[in-house]
């Protein structure tokens, strides 16, 4: 029998987990599925499970100094409805899965689940996202894209637990969701793509761009973005093709069984260069 | 005053069902049951060298072929699948031995222990390796008029070739079944449409007659074909267990075991030569159709039959060859799955006709019109359109409906609208109602009926239709008619729940016994009425030659499907479905309207979303993660409608209904999707990526 | 793991493996068969039930994660008024086929007319897209919730 551990509070979560192999379990709506075995039987774990999703610490949204405070076990449900996340990102949240699953799904899981097509990720690359990660002796806050480094592998260590997100208490003048999923209800990533900016006096004074689903990890070029920004928006629509050749490279999607590696690329650099169309009309 | 037929009433199954009192097999205990879990082929083709058993803990057994009292065979059409695998396997997924015992996670450790080893062959996947070496498992062929002179004879010819993929039934009760031998009797219990095709089955595998063999449905989470042939394979498996055993055994299956391993929809290529004469008309065809047939020939013949007796849809073409052909691959074996071959055979013709007419400048909906089948005029098969055929008026109100003829004119680019006609043959092909002679009893018992059929309700309203019709000719409340329990010990056979034949053709013989139980009411307390079906004497049919009328009557119906694409990432967005239906009379709107619906949206996912491919006998989609079925966030509007045209010998004049539906919604879809972006369309499923490729707008 | 949870309104005290489902709990324990198990996956919905008011995959939840909580299945939650008109609704309105995904969706409802006992078309689609139905095509289910929602007016 797979034991496990039900702490009352993130001190003796920490305890538990400096002490114990383990596997942090929030909502386990991708642990349960990812260790499923068939009809009518219990997942099949080799740690012991370390129950976190119900620990009040997890559970708050703060907003200060210009920033937000998401505790990992928030669920994806509550993230819709709260009035500090920025719309973009509950739009991406809404598409996730289906109300029973965002009932019981927390942006942490998402997170610590490390899909390149996790569907929370895209925006919290683009907006530099950091994540605070404690252990009993210590807590290091890292920024999402350091913390994912490879599909299901992440920086976290074996004492430590994912307790906070923080992004910033900020809204870009223009922001620009598109999934492509496999249908429209309950549907995966094929591909996605997140693009935020600001302009003033019709320049672009900030741009984050990034696309899920097309790589090992969500793909983000600070270089690209530098390069934009400060150009008149006049000067983006001539550059689109440009920028669009720029970004090719770094998409590099495969075959599976949710769609080609040559549509996600095409389709994933479509959504770009509608993007910066749109920024520039 | 009575009401008409028609005015819809609750389902008699429904209450149970919403309050989750209703117990599927899976919801259901024997006591000392032991769960048995199967054992499959992870190899497409190979010998089996060896299989290396762990020892057993006490109360844990192995089934294989060896436990078989009679036959290693699955009794349907071709009884060529073995029960269990034998020296060889031919799918990955096979089922090669089950593992039974009281516990599931022993069960689990158990198999994990199991060596088997194989000698890999060289198998075939698809289509074009299986054409090549020519495995082929049957071929069929048929023609009308002078199809060879016709094609020398000056006409401008025009080739094409159509293909469509795979699909999963996905009825969201998986495959389960029970077996319980006691009383020298072997008791089946489970989720299916055929109990008599199971007992048949049983029969073989045990070598015993009828009389110790007592098959009973349980309730059944939907089938939609899936639940045809199937399970008489699982009812084996389970029969032989619980006699090896002692115990009831029995046997669910989780969803990626079910979609693994049970039938799928046939993949198929049709191919045509067409010749239009000087004003373009089509007067002479010639089509060959191609269904991968998977690794076991089964119920493919009839499927294949089906298909080729479809192949014309509602057009009549002078001239006309049809060869069919079943192919082996090293596939899972294709199956029944509702329209049965003809969904096929139809889409392309559908898409044949529509893709011929925009090549050729015409309005695609004129252009069918102008090649429609009238009453009189010879069938495909040369029988006869005996009744009358309201396409017309199915046309009118369809393009009203949808406002099709504005729309076909003015919408833009990434917008379109489509249009499919489309019929479905009643009851069995050829000769099989004369073959299998249904049977039902009627039963007065006091003030009450019991209606003895074999025709199941798995989902589709068979049971308040049925009950319906009887209540309905006796002028009796609906709770004074009942049905007895689907138990083969109890019930006649009145043929397999299957081909849209419940209705018409079960339904036709318990209205006329129900007429002469009315006539004869005050007889006695205790009455019993039978009936056998008897065909149309003026129906022909010569199976050899594939001469006559292939089915008795039809159904008809007509879609407008539209669409819109989104111009960067090619996705479909299927905005709305017009549909109307001539199926004779409804005999409860609602329940109709629900088969309409349902149809229509399993077209769809066919149409677009639900995409099945094996990989090296694999299929890369093996649960529901990645095989999608449309949710309730992807499916139109769909408006529907129905034209009587009561049919002579169906009760109150009802005709087949649930297969239909099925067959308008994708080759509507597709003419809408070629209308949008103003590309032919070939293909099924069609996906975004398909379309990436035909749309070079501006890459 | 000893767990204590409230379920259909009986407290309860469990003596359960912690990665247990909640599905098979459910099901194989209290012998609540109106919850299904469709797929295993959280991507069918036939394992629906409430936990604290909220539509939940059984499925997904570990046993770990029901110690306090209010879980609701079918077998409670049909004793009430409020399911006396979904049903009496989707009887009328021709909601109901195979029935397997039924209970599911009878939970769905009731956990998208708590929150909102008024729905629009969108957010009764996005209510019920988890859970998959093939045989109705689902139009004649949306249309069971709205006259629910209209005939059960205050109810919610």
């Amino acid at each position: 029998m797979v034991e496990g551990f039900r702490p009352a509070d993130l001190r003796e979560a920490l305890e538990f987990r400096s002490q114990h192999p383990s596997i942090p379990i929030a909502g386990g709506t991708d642990l349960m599925v990812q260790k499923a075995r068939g009809f009518a039987l219990k997942p099949d774990f080799d740690k012991p499970l370390l129950f976190i999703g119900h620990l009040p610490d997890l559970q708050q949204i703060i907003v200060e100094n210009r920033q937000v405070h998401i505790g990992a076990g928030v669920l994806l449900s509550d993230l819709i409805k709260s009035d500090k996340i920025p719309a973009v990102f509950k739009e991406a949240i809404s598409l996730m899965a289906s109300p029973p699953s965002r009932n019981i799904a927390t942006i942490g899981g998402n997170i610590c689940n490390a899909s390149p097509a996790g569907d929370t990720l895209p925006y919290l690359y683009a907006v530099d996202a950091i994540l605070v990660l404690k252990s009993s002796q210590a807590e290091r806050k890292i920024p999402v894209g350091v913390f994912i480094t490879n599909p299901g592998k992440t920086d976290l260590a074996s004492d430590e637990i994912l307790t906070e997100i923080i992004i910033p208490d900020k809204k870009f003048g223009v922001s620009y969701y598109r999934k492509v999923g496999t249908r429209k209800g309950m549907s995966l990533s094929k591909a996605s793509f997140t693009g935020l900016a600001d302009i003033e006096n019709s320049n672009v004074t900030d741009i984050r761009i990034a696309f899920g689903s097309v790589a090992p990890t969500i793909v983000r070029s600070r270089k690209i973005e530098a390069s934009i920004i400060r150009k008149p928006v006049s000067e983006i629509k001539t550059a689109v093709p440009e920028i669009v050749k720029k970004y090719a490279p770094l998409i590099r999607p495969i075959d599976d069984a949710r769609s080609s590696a040559a549509y996600r690329k095409k389709v994933s650099l479509r959504l770009l260069e509608d993007f910066l169309r749109n920024l520039a009309s | 005053m009575k009401d008409s037929i028609s005015k819809p009433i609750p389902r008699v199954d429904a209450p149970a069902k919403i309050s989750g009192e209703a117990k599927y097999i899976g919801d259901i205990r024997f006591k000392n049951q032991l769960f048995a879990k199967t054992v499959r082929s992870s190899r497409a083709k190979a010998g089996i060298v060896s299989i290396v058993k762990p020892e057993l803990p006490e109360g844990y057994f192995i089934v294989d072929k060896d436990d078989i009292p009679g036959i290693n065979r699955m009794r349907t059409v071709v009884s060529d699948q073995p029960i269990f695998a034998e020296e060889e396997v031919n799918y990955i997924g096979q089922p090669i031995l089950l593992v039974v015992g009281p516990e599931r996670e022993m069960i689990y450790d158990i198999i994990s222990k199991i060596k088997i080893k194989y000698r890999d062959e060289t198998p075939i996947f698809n289509l074009d390796e299986a054409e090549e070496k020519g495995a082929v498992f049957t071929e069929y062929s048929y023609s009308k008029g002078k199809p060879e002179a016709a094609f020398q004879d000056g006409l401008k010819i025009i080739e094409d070739e159509y293909h469509t993929g795979l699909q999963e039934h996905v009825y969201l009760e998986p495959q389960g079944m029970a077996a319980e031998y006691r009383d020298n009797t072997m008791f089946i219990y489970g989720s299916m449409q055929c109990p008599f095709y199971a007992e048949g089955a049983l029969k073989d595998v045990l070598g015993w007659g009828s009389d110790r063999i007592r098959v009973i449905q349980s309730i059944t989470g939907g089938a939609f074909g899936g639940k045809e042939e199937f399970p008489s394979l699982t009812a084996c498996q389970v029969a032989v267990a619980s006699l090896k055993t002692g115990h009831p055994v029995m046997m669910i299956y989780d969803r990626d075991e079910d979609i693994i391993c049970t039938t799928k929809r046939h993949p198929s290529i049709v191919c045509y030569k067409a010749g239009l004469d000087r004003k373009n008309q089509v007067i002479a065809l010639a089509i060959d159709i191609k269904f991968d047939a998977g690794a076991y020939s089964g119920i493919s013949p009839v499927v294949l039959q089906r298909g080729m007796f479809s192949a014309t849809g509602v057009y009549n073409f002078p001239h006309l060859s049809v060869r069919g052909r079943n192919f082996m691959t090293n596939n899972v074996p294709s199956g029944a799955y509702r329209g049965f071959g003809a969904p096929q055979t139809i889409f392309s013709m559908e898409m044949l006709m529509h893709n011929l007419a925009i090549k050729l400048g015409i309005d695609p909906l004129d252009y069918k019109i102008r090649h429609l089948l009238e009453r009189g005029e010879p069938t495909c098969t040369g029988g006869k359109i005996w009744d009358e055929v309201k396409l017309p008026e199915i046309i009118e109100k369809v393009t009203a409906m949808s406002d099709y003829r504005r729309k076909i004119q003015s919408n833009g680019k990434y917008k379109g609208v489509g249009v499919a006609l489309f019929l479905h043959g009643c009851g069995f092909t050829g000769n099989g109602e004369q073959l299998i002679k249904g049977k039902i009893i009627l039963k007065k018992n006091g003030g009450t009926v019991i209606l003895k059929v074999s025709s199941v309700e798995m989902g589709q309203g068979a049971e308040t239709c049925l009950r319906k019709i009887v209540a309905h000719t006796l002028l009796l409340p609906m709770e004074k008619v009942t049905c007895e329990t689907i138990d083969t010990g109890l019930i006649p056979d009145s043929g397999p729940t299957v081909a849209s034949r419940t209705t018409m053709i079960v339904g036709g013989l318990l209205r006329q016994a129900s007429l002469e139980l009315k006539d004869r009411w005050n007889e006695s307390d205790n009455i019993e009425v039978s009936r056998v079906y008897r065909h149309p004497d003026y129906l022909r049919w010569d199976n050899d030659t594939f001469h006559g009328d292939a089915y008795p009557t039809y159904s008809w119906g007509a879609n407008v499907a539209e669409v819109e694409i989104d111009p960067i990432t090619c996705e479909i967005d299927v905005k709305k479905v017009s549909a109307v239906y001539d199926v004779g009379t409804p005999i409860d709107e609602t329940t109709l309207t629900g088969q309409m619906q349902g149809g229509i949206v399993q077209g769809i996912g066919w149409a677009t979303v639900e995409v099945m491919n094996p990989s090296k006998g694999k299929l890369k989609q093996h649960n529901l993660t990645d095989y999608k079925i449309p949710t309730s966030m992807d499916i139109p509007e769909i408006a529907c409608e129905f034209i009587e045209n009561p049919y002579e010998f169906g009760p109150f004049g009802a005709k087949c209904a649930g297969e239909l539906p099925f067959v308008g919604a994708a080759p509507a879809i597709a003419a809408a999707v070629s209308n949008a972006l103003s590309v032919p369309i070939k293909n099924i499923p069609i996906t975004p990526e398909y379309l990436m490729e035909l749309d070079k707008h501006e890459d | 793991m000893k767990i204590e949870f409230v379920l259909n309104e009986k407290k309860q005290v469990i003596q359960v493996d912690p990665v247990s489902r909640l599905l098979d709990i459910l099901r194989e324990d209290f012998e609540l068969t109106s919850v299904k198990e469709g797929c295993g996956e959280g991507e069918c919905g036939a394992c629906v039930v409430l936990m604290d008011g909220k539509a939940v995959n059984s499925c997904l939840i570990p046993a770990g994660n029901i110690e306090g909580r209010h879980i609701l299945t079918l077998e409670g939650f049909c004793k009430t008024e409020r399911y006396k008109i979904i049903e009496e609704s989707f009887l009328k309105a021709g909601s109901v086929q195979c029935g397997f995904c039924t209970p599911g969706i009878v939970m769905s409802t009731e956990s998208l007319l708590r929150e909102n006992p008024q729905p629009n078309d969108n957010e009764i689609r996005d209510a019920l897209s988890g859970n998959l139905c093939r045989c109705t095509g689902y139009n004649m289910i949306f249309e069971g919730i709205k006259l629910a929602a209209e005939r059960g007016k205050g109810l919610w």
